[in-house]
């Protein structure tokens, strides 16, 4: 059942692994204020709609499911938007139309056809948090790397005496600026997805490499000193 | 692990040899309009790069190929002289690292690695890149007795190319020795073309990509002069002002992100490259141009091969 939430963060990540949602992580990833807002939206859409869906998924007929999942998901989009101008509206003005382009994105109708309108409420709740906690994870580390070298900066979310902006010295004063525009998104995002996939198979062969040495102990003398002293 | 170290640390490679032979007057040329200090900006340039690969390459276990430090010459050579040394050590490993070594490293290269770095410095710290130039040494001895250009030299310096942008055009004679400001290595036009035509005599470029760039600038520079569109006017004075030789000469030919498998796509890849230019020169605000015609050209090769191959084996079966 764990599974099901920590799925989402590592071996399924929306962006790094499965490459949904992408266009608000090019889009928003400017800033890690915007990241933690827009990850928190999302979480919160993705929670709401994959609950609705899969408490209602035995009344929806085939034909017309899509079109009822978007009712589902604008809805609480519409719910995010407006708590979000109301009580923070300088995130909002950041996020812009991204905030409502949240119901066409694909992280949430993909795991609302995938998964939700499959499984059960338990199920789908904990596939809703990990995916949700997963993309905030993912943007965040695109939009530290972003804001960090391209802009010198880490920026918060204000509170009391603290502006929310934090300076790094020696890098506010000349950032390397390409990464704070907009192709500075596509490399940034390229590049980790290229780190996570070359992790991905290090892991694969070590794991290779780990059968063969555990059969090898198992097996007669003769292969054992070998393969112990190829590895050393 | 005895094995390992055996192997050599440097793998020389006979064209890429030719390459660096090619560079030199280009390098003695910018040792002399604009001191010593652009010598050390190559050795740090050349360490850095070498040093990115080589760790990399996981410390030794294999080889380091010399087209790094190809690279690495045509990166230091396209940077302005006046340039911080830590901005010329950070292009040489942002262009190494992720030009070059994430996408396999040498012969899996997309882009080149030398024109990735100098995109990142471009568009990251633009000041330096695009408004720090530095007046020549003339005369004898000229920059072999000076370092580098003090700060009153340095002062927003324009380019030929951007002068003539007012209307101020620098004399021929100049623009041809290269006594004017510019990139380091790019200023001399006669030294480049030597250089330059020792290394496609030699085969180490390939001669398509070169003819078919002259043509594509030369035809594109004129239609646009005649037509009254663009900036650069005249096209033997563009194709002398800015780096275009230094470009269509050693840039453009790094023989694994060209488009190398066919000779018609030697000759649209030359070409695209040389049209290319003439646009981004006339209508783009970074007019960076020969840097970002080659990194679009390098992009549109594999392309290239891949359809004419295609086409070609069709042919073949009918």
């Amino acid at each position: 059942m764990y599974s099901e939430f920590s799925k989402g963060i590592f071996k399924e990540n929306p962006i790094f692994i499965i490459l949904l949602g992408l266009c608000p992580a090019l889009a928003v990833s400017t800033q890690v204020v915007n990241a933690l807002g827009m990850g928190a939206g999302v979480i919160f859409v993705l929670l709401g709609s994959e609950i609705f869906i899969s408490l209602l998924k035995d009344f929806i007929p085939e034909r017309i499911r899509i079109p009822s999942f978007i009712v589902i998901i604008a809805s609480f989009v519409t719910v995010v938007d407006l708590v979000m101008q109301a009580y923070a509206p300088s995130l909002s003005r950041n996020l812009g139309v991204f905030v409502q382009l949240i119901v066409v994105n694909c992280i949430i109708l993909g795991r609302a056809e995938a998964f939700a309108s499959k499984r059960k409420l338990a199920e789908s709740l904990l596939d809703a948090l990990g995916m949700g906690v997963g993309f905030t994870l993912a943007l965040l580390l695109i939009s530290a790397i972003r804001e960090i070298l391209g802009s010198g900066t880490i920026t918060l979310l204000a509170v009391g005496r603290f502006d929310g902006v934090i300076l790094i010295p020696g890098l506010s004063s000349q950032p390397a600026r390409v990464l704070a525009l907009a192709p500075g998104a596509l490399l940034v995002i390229g590049f980790l997805k290229a780190l996570f996939n070359w992790l991905g198979m290090r892991k694969a062969s070590r794991t290779v490499w780990k059968l063969e040495k555990m059969s090898a102990a198992g097996a007669p003398a003769t292969g054992a000193p070998a393969g112990a002293g190829g590895a050393s | 692990m005895a094995e390992a170290k055996s192997a050599k640390l440097i793998q020389w490679q006979l064209p890429m040899k030719r390459v660096l032979y090619g560079l030199i007057p280009a390098v003695i040329a910018s040792i002399y309009f604009f001191g010593w200090r652009s010598l050390v900006i190559l050795a740090i340039v050349n360490v850095t790069g070498f040093l990115t690969e080589f760790i990399f390459l996981r410390r030794g276990k294999e080889p380091v190929t010399s087209a790094v430090f190809v690279s690495n010459f045509i990166l230091a050579l396209s940077l302005p002289p006046t340039i911080p040394y830590w901005m010329a050590a950070l292009g040489a490993v942002v262009g190494i690292l992720f030009g070059k070594m994430a996408f396999g490293g040498f012969g899996k290269n997309v882009f080149n690695p030398a024109m990735v770095g100098r995109a990142f410095l471009y568009i990251s710290f633009g000041g330096q890149l695009t408004a720090s130039w530095a007046n020549p040494f003339v005369g004898f001895p000229g920059g072999f007795a000076r370092y580098g250009a003090v700060a009153a030299d340095i002062i927003g310096q324009a380019t030929p190319l951007s002068q003539l942008a007012k209307g101020v055009q620098t004399p021929w004679l100049q623009l041809i020795l290269g006594n004017i400001s510019g990139s380091m290595g790019e200023t001399s036009a006669v030294l480049l073309i030597l250089g330059g035509l020792y290394i496609v005599w030699k085969k180490a470029a390939a001669w398509q990509i070169v003819v078919g760039g002259f043509c594509g600038f030369l035809v594109a520079q004129t239609v646009f002069w005649l037509t009254g569109l663009s900036l650069a006017g005249n096209p033997l004075y563009a194709l002398f002002a800015g780096s275009f030789i230094f470009g269509v000469f050693f840039v453009i030919t790094e023989p694994v992100s060209a488009s190398q498998a066919t000779n018609p796509g030697r000759w649209i890849y030359g070409i695209f490259f040389g049209i290319v230019v003439v646009v981004i020169r006339s209508f783009s605000a970074w007019p960076a141009a020969v840097m970002f015609a080659t990194l679009l050209a390098n992009m549109f090769a594999p392309l290239l091969d891949y359809l004419i191959k295609q086409r070609r084996q069709k042919r073949k079966a009918t």
